[in-house]
């Protein structure tokens, strides 16, 4: 009997589609953020005033996942962008080939900026690569700020934590600061920012973010601007 | 949940890298898992078994070592020449 070392990473096939997406992307300079939080923490909210503050030039594009209903894609359509519903049919996330057959007629030399609302889930979404520059991660005040410890996972993975629903803070037991200490406990350089979809404060803070990023992506540079210290 | 895919694509890799080995056989194959990687040990060491069954690469032992963070990386192969 005889070991010889092996290297590599364990590649699955949807690690072999994502990488080949991740150079597509790349070719057409399209910046792509997947988007994942528990169900009703606001991704679909968040990406309408997102789309609602854009100017009608801006060459940005939705992909909304869900087991069920266009619901989500007649919500975000209304801002005359192209969105496209993925219809998971029971799957509890997206994968690389969902959204290589979403993007199929779409031209990705129009597009700039790809924005891809996972399906509602904190677990599974975590394990699929879908070629984008980064992921982030919604948690909003009404859920729990233990949260980062029981789903380390999508937190260890994400650039950034967004804090929604932040104007019902005053009305909810969310202690902020315990959330933010969890969250770095897990991943120390992950990137906080909070926002209210309803009352817009922390709207323009998200809106530079994104834009500071994706300018950094194209540059070939990870640096984004701090939020929080 | 997609500990049958990470199975099937390391059951992938030893196939190739066998072939380069003939005629030498794999009896087993290590992997490092990290504990962010996001994947159930159990799971796909149970996986892992049941697409070797009645494959061309019977028997084949998976074995499994902690890994750092989310690594998820082959690191030895054992091989049998008869």
């Amino acid at each position: 009997m005889t070991r010889v070392p092996m290297e590599g990473k364990v590649l699955n096939e949807n690690d072999r589609a994502a990488a080949e997406l991740r150079a597509e992307f790349a070719r057409h300079g399209v910046f792509v953020v997947n988007l994942i939080s528990s169900p009703g923490s606001g991704k679909t909210a968040l990406l309408e005033r997102t789309l609602e503050s854009y100017p009608p030039g801006r060459r940005v594009a939705v992909l909304t996942g869900d087991i069920q209903t266009d619901a989500d894609a007649a919500r975000l359509a209304r801002y005359g962008f192209p969105v496209r519903q993925i219809t998971t049919a029971g799957a509890c996330h997206l994968d690389a080939r969902m959204i290589r057959r979403a993007l199929e007629g779409w031209s990705l030399a129009q597009i700039d900026l790809l924005f891809i609302e996972n399906v509602g889930n904190l677990v599974c979404p975590t394990s699929y690569d879908l070629g984008e520059a980064c992921k982030i991660v919604l948690l909003s005040v009404t859920e729990g700020e233990e949260k980062p410890l029981k789903y380390p996972g999508i937190f260890f993975k994400s650039e950034l934590m967004l804090l929604t629903k932040i104007d019902l803070l005053p009305y909810v037991p969310f202690n902020i600061d315990v959330a933010i200490a969890n969250a770095r406990t897990i991943h120390p350089e992950i990137q906080i920012a909070r926002l209210s979809c309803t009352t817009k404060e922390g709207l323009d803070e998200w809106l530079r973010w994104i834009d500071a990023r994706a300018l950094s992506a194209t540059k070939a540079s990870p640096a984004a601007p701090e939020l929080v210290r | 949940m997609h500990e049958v895919g990470i199975a099937s694509g390391i059951l992938d890799a030893v196939r190739k890298e066998t072939e380069a080995r003939k005629p030498a056989r794999a009896v087993k194959v290590g992997v490092r898992i990290g504990e962010m990687a996001g994947i159930d040990p159990q799971s796909l060491a149970f996986s892992f078994e049941v697409l070797v069954k009645g494959s061309d690469l019977e028997p084949l032992d998976l074995a499994i070592e902690p890994g750092v963070a989310d690594e998820l990386e082959f690191s030895y192969l054992e091989l049998e020449v008869p």
